[in-house]
């Protein structure tokens, strides 16, 4: 795989994984011919970049496109247009978005995923050791040995017996099959892990288990997260970057402590204000948003978020705005990103907390 | 609870409710226990599997086959034109013309997924009308005025042209507004909210609870909130009641089991949250182990294997009662506080 000679400039500047522009258009289609009738902008125009090492989460409410950006990123689907830029193992930048079958096939070892659900996430007519080993086998291990070795010490490493091997996934619990898909992740070593709301379907006492585990794994294997997900406390716990998704577009990224402390987009304060806090004395002043998110099919005109925000002004209505770097490592996509005085989580919940 | 000298409107004793399987007998709802307050909300927290919203269902007597209210007592107390009744809702035939006058009027519900607890094929106004009509004897030109009201109430924008619309064209927050108009259609006085909010968004989620809020203010109704999420509960409860396996690990006023937990479960939970405030650079503190199968229930005290306070020789051979602590308004099942002598004597 080759770099292509005329882009090494641009792609030089790729330290891990580069998203640039991302687009992602479902058309809506009607009728008997299926005509083309509208296209369901579920990511529009999105570029941000992962360092290698981090965790870097994405956030937003259902249907704000964070899954979809996840998935492309897998080439799950094909991108509408733009650029997803990986550094390989070979220190070769790849455009992910429109690598052919065979050299994606091999990037695939690379990059893996972890699903939501971890009651449907893993087939219930195999073995642990046929789903762990399935990768492996995939992948050119096709040594029966090799595989149950290599499947019994990534049980140990999720903190699995490796006697389980050869049960089925309903005799797991929901962390437990998680940690199971965590393993089946991790089987190809890869660099790249996208946790697609790894721990949402589990219960608050096993979330903690899990999270830490992949925080464990983290540190042991040198992994890079793209962690989605849209709990804002367990983002804040995980991540060292953070992206805010709304209606297809990052409208803010950053910090993980600055975008929780002094958030710069308008909606990134009003979805932090709306967080139910875990103690009775910071029942807070809410933001409360009024009416709907937008549709993706039939976005607003100007900024998308500009019916629901307090701040909007005329240029809100007309113009969209792009995502600006306001500070070194600081992007906010509003008009009014320099001007405004946005309470955070500390302003918004103190002054009535007594601890 | 009724610390102002009046009945409480619902008094829960002792309630079982087991479902006899042919795997075995699942005790959902093991001994639990509580008062409901007018106008006040009581929060029900755990994790699956916990029972919490068995009584919920037990306290209407819907419980689904094959599950039974195996003892224990529901009394529920209505003013009847300046009577006040007293009524086990355990005691009734769960189709008795009685039951089917307490459900819907006095005591409603609202469902966690408003997807699918509204029928598809017919509109949202025909369904709050019917249950308008069931209750009250009104016109139909009468309900549907009320109905309008109804969603007027519950903010849902142009109430008028909503009623003719069906479930699926509304989004899920309205969706779930719609649910909570159809509940309060007949001014219950009583609210069960059965994981209102867990199939929204945070802002949308915000915006119910704060209709709830509203509402209540308004009407001065009792909320029930059945919920996993112990932010919800710190948000809305006057009073918590933290279930674990069927049973009550503990119960008090919000502010003292949030902030002074004395259970070892209310502990795990609480300290296993990761904090919005700050990045913990430590490890989150959790709960080893699972929540043991319901077929497999540990002997003694069901917390017992993830408790980090187990007492051999104690927690695995006594159960624990559930116990008001002395010199404070919350109760416990642990023997931390209640050494087994007391229990067993």
């Amino acid at each position: 795989m080759a770099t292509d000679a005329a882009t090494t400039q641009n792609r030089s500047a790729v330290e891990f994984l580069d998203v640039r522009e991302l687009k992602k258009h479902f058309p809506i289609q009607k009728g008997f011919l299926k005509r083309t009738v509208g296209q369901v902008r579920a990511v529009d125009d999105v570029s941000f970049s992962v360092r290698p090492g981090e965790t870097l989460g994405l956030v937003g409410e259902s249907g704000c496109g964070k899954t979809t950006t996840a998935r492309c990123i897998l080439r799950a689907i094909d991108p509408t247009s733009g650029e997803i830029l990986f550094r390989t193992k070979d220190d070769d930048v790849v455009d992910i978005s429109t690598l052919p079958r065979g050299p994606l096939r091999e990037l695939r070892a690379d990059m893996q995923m972890i699903f939501q659900d971890p009651f449907g996430s893993l087939n219930p007519r195999m073995t642990l050791l046929d789903i762990v080993g399935e990768p492996l086998l995939v992948h050119g291990m096709d040594s029966r040995r090799e595989r149950a070795d290599r499947v019994a010490e990534l049980l140990r490493l999720v903190g699995l017996r490796p006697e389980y091997m050869r049960r089925f996934p309903h005799a797991f619990s929901g962390g437990e099959r998680q940690r199971i898909g965590i393993a089946r992740a991790l089987a190809l070593n890869p660099r790249l892990v996208v946790a697609d709301e790894p721990v949402s379907a589990l219960d608050v006492s096993v979330q903690a288990q899990v999270i830490n585990l992949l925080e464990d794994l983290q540190q042991q294997l040198n992994l890079t997260y793209l962690f989605v997900a849209h709990d804002l406390s367990v983002v804040r716990h995980i991540s060292d970057r953070v992206a805010v998704m709304y209606v297809g577009k990052i409208v803010e990224l950053g910090k993980s402590e600055d975008i929780f402390d002094s958030p710069k987009h308008p909606y990134t304060s009003a979805l932090l204000s709306s967080v139910p806090i875990p103690d009775p004395r910071l029942r807070a002043q809410r933001i409360i948003l009024q009416g709907e998110v937008a549709n993706p099919a039939n976005p607003p005109s100007g900024c998308y978020f500009h019916p629901r925000c307090d701040y909007a002004v005329d240029q809100c209505r007309t113009d969209q705005p792009q995502l600006e770097e306001i500070e070194p490592g600081r992007w906010v996509s509003c008009w009014r990103a320099r001007d405004l005085d946005l309470p955070g989580l500390v302003a918004t919940h103190s002054g009535n907390g007594s601890s | 609870m009724a610390e102002n000298g009046h009945q409480p409107l619902l008094s829960v004793k002792n309630l079982k409710t087991y479902f006899p399987t042919d795997e075995g007998l699942v005790r959902a709802v093991d001994g639990v226990s509580f008062n409901v307050a007018a106008g006040r909300t009581l929060g029900i927290v755990g994790e699956s599997g916990c029972g919490k919203s068995t009584v919920g269902r037990s306290i209407l007597g819907i419980i689904d086959r094959p599950g039974r209210v195996e003892d224990g007592e529901i009394i529920w107390r209505r003013d009847v034109n300046g009577d006040m009744q007293e009524i086990d809702v355990t005691k009734q035939q769960p189709n008795s013309g009685l039951m089917r006058s307490i459900r819907g009027s006095d005591i409603a519900l609202v469902f966690q997924e408003p997807m699918t607890s509204f029928s598809p094929v017919h509109t949202i106004g025909n369904q709050l009308m019917e249950a308008i009509r069931l209750h009250l004897d009104l016109t139909k030109k009468e309900a549907e005025e009320r109905a309008v009201d109804l969603l007027n109430r519950v903010g849902i924008p142009n109430p008028a042209q909503r009623i003719h619309e069906y479930s699926f064209q509304l989004s899920g927050g309205l969706r779930q507004r719609a649910m909570i108009a159809m509940a309060l259609s007949c001014d219950p006085s009583l609210l069960i909210a059965d994981e209102p909010t867990t199939a929204l968004d945070v802002t949308t989620q915000a915006q119910i609870l704060d209709l709830l809020r509203d509402l209540q203010e308004q009407n001065g109704m009792a909320i029930i909130l059945i919920t996993h999420n112990l932010g919800v509960v710190a948000e809305m409860a006057d009073e918590v009641v933290v279930m674990y396996l069927g049973r009550e690990a503990e119960s008090g006023p919000v502010d003292d089991v949030f902030h002074n937990p004395q259970h070892p479960y209310t502990q795990g939970l609480l300290r296993s949250i990761p904090s919005i405030y700050a990045k913990g650079v430590e490890r989150l503190p959790s709960i080893v182990g699972t929540i043991p199968h319901p077929f497999n229930r540990p002997s003694g005290c069901t917390f017992r294997p993830r408790c980090p306070s187990f007492m051999e020789g104690v927690c695995d051979v006594h159960v624990p009662k559930f116990q008001n602590i002395e010199g404070s308004e919350q109760a416990v099942s642990c023997f931390l506080h209640h050494p087994p002598a007391e229990v067993t004597n």
